[in-house]
This record gives C-alpha cells, structure tokens and sequence, in this order.
C-alpha cells in the first residue's frame, strides 16, 4: 500500500462511514427502495414449513458466524417466531462455540419477549465436528439439555424420528453442507431448511438445486421477501422491527464500484501505456 | 435494533459497552491503531475463556467426569477421554505413545467422517442431479451440460507444469477466466455482505446507543 493512499485511506473511509450514517439516519425507508421483491419468494421457506406435521418439532442447527450474523440475524429471528406461531416446537443444537454462544443470547432473548418456554428445548453444545453430527443423527441425547420438560421427554424417547424439519442456520464451519454430508443421509426424508450470509451462496445453491436442501434464505432479498410474507400474529414481537436500511447498501454499492472501477481503470490504462511504449 | 440486550442496568452497560468497542474499531479507519489493538486482545480473552467455560461446563464435566464418577469401571472408553483431554493440556509425564491413541483415533475418525459424508452426501448426489434427469426438459439438460462443461474447463485450469497441445493450452485459459468470473462474483457477494454488517454497526449506535433510528 503506497504512502498516498495510506494518507487518504483513513479520511476516505471515515467519511464513507459518516455518509453511510447520515443516509441511515435521514432515510431509514424509501417507497420503492426496497429488499423483497416480486423476484424473490422467500426461498420457499414458507411453503416447505406449510408441508409439515401439526406441531412439528424443528431441530435448529445454530451455527453462525459471529462475523456474518447480523446479516442473516432478522431473518433467524423472524424464522423461529415463524415455527412457534405455526405450533411448532424448537430444540437448539450448536456444534461450534461460536453457534453456542449467538444460541445461548437468542434464546436468551427470546425468553425476555416470553416465548412459551415449553416450546423450546436447549440441547446445548455437542463437540466433536463432524463426528458430533454423527453422534447427534444417530442417538440424539437430551442429558444435559434444558427447556419444556414434554419436549425434552419426546426427544429422549424418539430421537431424531421425533424431529420433523431441521432448521441449519449457517456460517461456520459446520453449516448446511455438513447437515446434508452427514445428518440427512442418515434420518431419511427430514427436510432441511437453511439460513446463510449471502456469501455462502456458491456453496449452498447446489444442494438446493440437487433437492437435498429444502429451502434456502441465502441471499439479503430471500430473508427480506420471508420477513414481509410471514404471518406470526402476536409474536412479531420476537422478531427485528427495525428493517435493514437499503439507501445505505446503495450508496457503498456505489462507492465500491466507483473505487474498482478506477482501479480497474488504472491498471487498463498502466497496460495500455506499458505497451506503446515497448511499440516505441 | 439488536435486541441482544435487555432494558435493565445489566443490558444498558452492556449496549455501552458494544458502542464503545464499536466506535474504538470503526476509530481504526481514523488510524488509531492502540485502542483497535486493544479491541482485539478483549476479543481474544474473551474468546478464550468463553472457551473454557463451555469445555468445561458443557463438556467436560457432563460428559465425562460425572459419568468417571458414576459408573467409571463399566466404560473404559471414558478413561481414553480422560487421557485426551490431559494429553490436549500437554500433562508432560503423560507417555507420548499413550497419548497418542486417542488423538489418532479422533483425527482418523474425524478424517474418515469428513471423507465418507463428501462421497455419500455431496459427490454422489451431486452427480446424480447434474448427470440423471429423467424427464428434463432441454433447457435443463442444455445447463447441465454447459456447467459441466464449464466444471471441467476450471479443472483443466488447475493443471500445471505438464506438457500440453494448443487445445489444452486454450481450454486451460478459459477455465481460468471463468474462474476469475467466478471469484468476481463472489467478490460481488462479499462486498454487499460486509456492507450489510457495515450498516447494522451503524444501525446499532445511531438506534440502540443513541437512539436516533428506530
């Protein structure tokens, strides 16, 4: 990094930061700027959740990364009141101590906005990896987990037949891939749904092309789409009020193509040069 | 709003303290490099005994010293975790061969786990999708052909230092540029990604700090 740029890096990106604040603060919303659109459908979340049991139990996958979660973190919250206005019960597992501790503050969270706690169950951290997953798919254990005591009992006595979807919400190591190499070939035809940072797409889209991944809110506008067809009655107090401010998003779009675009320009130019003067 | 924080004097000490992280990291693109620094030591401290509380009270402790405790005779295999959990602390008097073993047989376990779910889960099915399609219609079978053509010209791409004709030479090239394509894209994702996270740091101090943005 050059001296020059080092010198304007710093004011660069500072006021790239007051821009993107002033622009959150003046126009959190715009007619006509928005998220969802006609072009996205939520995933099919909705109508993969519509196929199941009455009540289902829905086994959550919670491992995000603490760097990507505030992403897909609405959407996560939208999805959970979702299965709980739908009658739905939740069990939480973690398999990465980043997944923990989100899950432990989202089920922290959801017991100050009084989710009925009879429909959560907190099967807490399994280590292990891979090897966890295995372990998790072929003898779930309820030991050590707390929440709605008829939960936990079904879970005990059925295992994994008890679950009726799960739910990968990704980002870590242990994501929907892990859940599709290693769960899903051994508990049959249980549904997964996926949640995932934007920038986990290349990886993810295959199995949701191949089947193996039910329904998948991978991008921005997938989550947005959800959140605004989802009917969750009174427990839209569990979810985010705030919505992701698009004018922002717009604007470093456009500083950023604005700054590629010169240094794509620069370097054209450079070659460009480079080669009269060898013809010279 | 982050809602991570209650209202309570717990949860306003805690909102002050992730606007006061906030803002010391955001103060790194000003050059403040001191207090970024220390930023990342309280990261990483807190990381580290976020760790060893969850090693020990989600771990360690329920699944194996209760269980020693209880029934220690009737599981041998308790007494292999013992051992790995004191070879993981580097117990020195701990003979390297016997620690060993159970470190060989969580990497191999691991290893052979990872392996067997990319063949069952990912390569297989992955084929099947793309190759068998009864009653495909042609434009899908017209993409599936094209990304398989284009997942064998990257490969091509990859190979180096092996003598080859024009054809190759040529098909090696445009697997490359379809992967700098690829990677572009991705770099798109990316950047929209981090601007999203950008813009929710931004949401957190202007709304739940200071509570301008609602």
């Amino acid at each position: 990094m050059s001296d020059r740029w080092r010198r304007i890096g710093g004011p660069g990106s500072l006021l790239l930061v007051l821009v993107l604040g002033a622009a959150l603060w003046i126009a959190p919303s715009l007619d006509g700027l928005t998220l969802g659109d006609a072009v996205t459908d939520g995933g099919g979340v909705d109508e993969a959740l519509d196929d199941l049991e009455p009540s289902p139990i829905v086994l959550v996958g919670f491992d995000p990364d603490l760097g990507t979660y505030a992403e897909i973190r609405p959407t996560v919250r939208t999805l959970l009141a979702d299965v709980l206005a739908r009658d739905g019960r939740i069990a939480v597992v973690s398999l990465t101590p980043e997944g923990r501790a989100l899950a432990t503050a989202e089920l922290a969270r959801l017991a100050r906005g009084e989710a009925n706690a009879a429909r959560l169950f907190d099967l807490g951290f399994i280590p292990g990896a891979e090897a966890a997953l295995v372990d998790l798919a072929t003898g779930l254990t309820t030991s050590g987990g707390a929440g709605g005591q008829a939960l936990g009992r079904e879970l005990a006595e059925d295992g994994m037949d008890a679950v009726d979807a799960i739910v990968v919400v990704g980002g870590n190591d242990l994501g929907p891939r892990s859940w599709v190499e290693q769960v899903a070939p051994r508990v049959g035809n249980v549904p997964i749904l996926a949640v995932t940072p934007t920038i986990l797409l290349p990886e993810v889209q295959p199995y949701v092309e191949s089947g193996q991944i039910a329904a998948l809110l991978g991008t921005v506008a997938d989550g947005a789409a959800y959140r605004d067809g989802a009917e969750l009655g009174n427990l839209d107090r569990l979810t985010e009020q705030t919505e992701v401010a698009v004018l922002p998003i717009l604007i470093g779009l456009l500083v950023a193509a604005v700054a590629m675009g010169q240094a794509l320009g620069a370097r054209i130019v450079g070659a460009a040069r480079s080669r009269e003067r060898e013809v010279s | 709003m982050t809602g991570f924080f209650g209202e309570d004097a717990a949860g306003t000490a805690g909102t002050w303290v992730a606007a006061i992280a906030t803002l010391v990291v955001l103060g790194s693109l000003l050059g403040e490099r001191r207090l970024f620094g220390w930023s990342q030591h309280l990261l990483a401290g807190l990381a580290t005994g976020f760790l060893a509380l969850l090693a020990i009270r989600e771990v360690i402790a329920p699944r194996l010293v209760d269980p020693i405790i209880a029934e220690g005779a009737a599981r041998p295999e308790l007494w292999a975790g013992a051992i790995l959990v004191a070879a993981a602390a580097t117990v020195p008097w701990l003979p390297r061969r016997l620690a060993a073993v159970p470190i060989s047989v969580v990497v191999g376990t691991l290893a052979a786990f990872a392996l067997g779910g990319a063949v069952i889960g990912t390569i297989v099915p992955q084929l099947d999708a793309t190759i068998a399609r009864p009653g495909a219609t042609v434009a899908g079978t017209a993409a599936g052909a094209l990304a398989a053509t284009a997942t064998g010209l990257v490969l091509l791409g990859f190979v180096h230092g092996v003598p080859r004709g024009r054809i190759l030479t040529a098909a090696a090239s445009a697997g490359r540029w379809l992967l700098i394509v690829g990677i572009g894209a991705w770099l798109g994702y990316l950047v929209l990604s981090r601007l999203v996270l950008l813009v929710d740091r931004l949401g957190f101090l202007l709304g739940d700090w200071l509570g301008l943005v609602r």
